[in-house]
């Protein structure tokens, strides 16, 4: 099952923590919700390091830019 | 009464006592103590430490060897004050100016001369009649609308292509430029190489700023360095002003030093006190341009990537602790339930094992109850035949027949020799 936009995502993960709040899950129920949030967690957290690494490139380059003035 | 006793009768004094009779009665109306104002025309001017000059009465004729002259001098205690006070005027004592002078007569007996010790200098009758002009020409323009034509003109936000007016030798387009080059912005100038002082600047002024008016340029700048006020004069000229205010381009001015101002200044569409402050003034443009629509974003964008990342961040690491613990406090009431369902279970067993266990031991006394050999130790016997059937009934034998007959401690056998059946 592939993981939508990070937005999407949050909403699918917002929701089986709330299913787990409300302590309505069954045993069966929770092995497949926890894999299904571990699969958004492990997409976001991958999504997250990836622009991390990216913004972390771009990041000092803008910085020149932004202190020029100082 | 003879000739010379008239001459002896006469008060005769020497030359010097005649000057000293003449400087006390000078001085008396004069003197140091009586200074007065005297109006002329400079004819000659000589500086060397102290001041010298001819006055004569403005408007005289120099081929009039009658024409008085008034030997002036100001000593060097009071001229060096003195000279830098007009020179700030923006005025100069040049031959043909008009002036005031403060101070008092003095004789010199040596060569003869009456002179005038100069103490102070008025330079409003100097300035007089070129502000009258000036102001003529401010009004003209004030009543044409092109005092303001030129400040209406659109204003690149970033005025990069520079087209300028000035001459390249002098310290105000060294200024200027100096300014551009260091800024490290892409400045393109432009130069429209010109004189920038004397009687042909002017028309040089208009044909330059004409022809950069025809140049796709952002702005137009009219620089000159300070100078004195008739230095300056081409810019207070009628043409010049024209041309700026007739510019479609916006013409900026850096002309003079601080306090200088020109008719070019009031119809430029922006004016710097210097050179220096005009250049830094554009740099300053493009620097602010650059602030807002580079520097700023950049910044914004920076902290809002930082920022949007950290609360990605938390974001994931909330809901990844939140899963862990929910799933564990799941997990962990199932087994409590688990638990809890294996104690009873327990229990129950227990239970039933022990109810197992207690009719087991009654069947266990039961049996115990009914062990034959307890019976055979009571006295109690089993008659079998001799296969080992046991015999109930008298039926089961007959007379004669060999029978086993089991006690506790063994078995005997007997032969059937008389049966009797009895009642039951």
């Amino acid at each position: 099952m592939t993981v939508g936009g990070w937005n999407e995502a949050a909403e699918e993960l917002n929701a089986i923590v709330a299913s787990f709040d409300d302590g309505e899950v069954s045993v069966d129920d929770l092995i497949v919700k926890l894999a299904r949030a571990t699969e958004i967690i492990e997409a976001l957290d991958a999504r997250l390091v990836a622009t991390r690494a990216t913004v972390d490139e771009l990041a000092p380059r803008i910085a020149r830019v932004a202190t020029d003035d100082e | 009464m003879t000739d010379a006793s008239v001459t002896d009768e006469r008060q005769i004094i020497d030359v010097g006592e005649f000057y000293e009779l003449v400087t006390v009665h000078l001085e008396s109306a004069f003197g140091r103590r009586h200074p007065r104002w005297v109006r002329g025309e400079v004819s000659k001017v000589y500086e060397k430490t102290h001041l010298y000059l001819d006055l004569v009465d403005a408007g005289s004729s120099e081929s009039d060897a009658k024409r008085p002259v008034l030997n002036a001098h100001c000593w060097a205690s009071q001229w060096n004050a003195l000279k830098r006070r007009i020179t700030s005027d923006g005025v100069s004592l040049r031959p043909g100016a008009v002036v005031n002078l403060f101070g008092f007569v003095d004789v010199y007996a040596p060569s003869g001369r009456l002179g005038f010790t100069v103490l102070d200098v008025d330079v409003a009758g100097l300035l007089g009649d070129v502000t009258r002009r000036r102001l003529e020409l401010i009004g003209r323009l004030r009543d044409e609308g092109l005092l303001d034509a030129n400040r209406s003109r659109p204003l690149s936000p970033v005025p990069l292509r520079v087209g300028l007016v000035a001459s390249r030798q002098t310290e105000g387009f060294s200024d200027f430029t100096g300014q551009l080059l260091r800024s490290a912005f892409s400045f393109e100038i432009i130069l429209a190489n010109t004189s920038v002082q004397g009687e042909a600047a002017p028309a040089l002024l208009e044909a330059a700023i004409k022809r950069l008016d025809q140049e796709e340029l952002d702005v137009i700048c009219v620089v000159r360095g300070g100078g004195s006020r008739g230095d300056l004069a081409c810019f207070d000229d009628e043409r010049v002003a024209r041309a700026i205010a007739g510019a479609r381009t916006p013409v900026f001015t850096g002309i003079g030093h601080t306090g200088d101002e020109s008719v070019a200044d009031l119809v430029a569409h922006t004016r710097a006190i210097t050179p220096t402050k005009l250049g830094e003034d554009l740099v300053s443009m493009v620097h602010e341009w650059r602030r807002r629509h580079v520097t700023l974003p950049a910044r914004t964008i920076n902290d809002a990537a930082v920022s949007l990342l950290d609360e990605a961040s938390v974001f994931l690491g909330e809901r990844r602790r939140t899963m862990i613990f929910a799933v564990r406090d799941r997990l962990r009431a199932e087994a409590r339930h688990l638990a809890a369902v294996r104690e009873h279970l327990s229990i129950g067993a227990r239970h039933v094992l022990e109810r197992a266990t207690q009719w087991l031991e009654s069947s266990r006394l039961l049996v115990v109850a009914y062990d034959p050999q307890r019976r055979l130790a009571q006295g109690w016997s089993i008659v079998t035949t001799m296969d080992g059937a046991v015999v109930r009934r008298v039926a089961d034998v007959r007379r004669g027949d060999t029978v086993a007959v089991r006690v506790v401690d063994g078995v005997l056998q007997a032969t059937i020799t008389s049966d009797e059946r009895t009642e039951l």
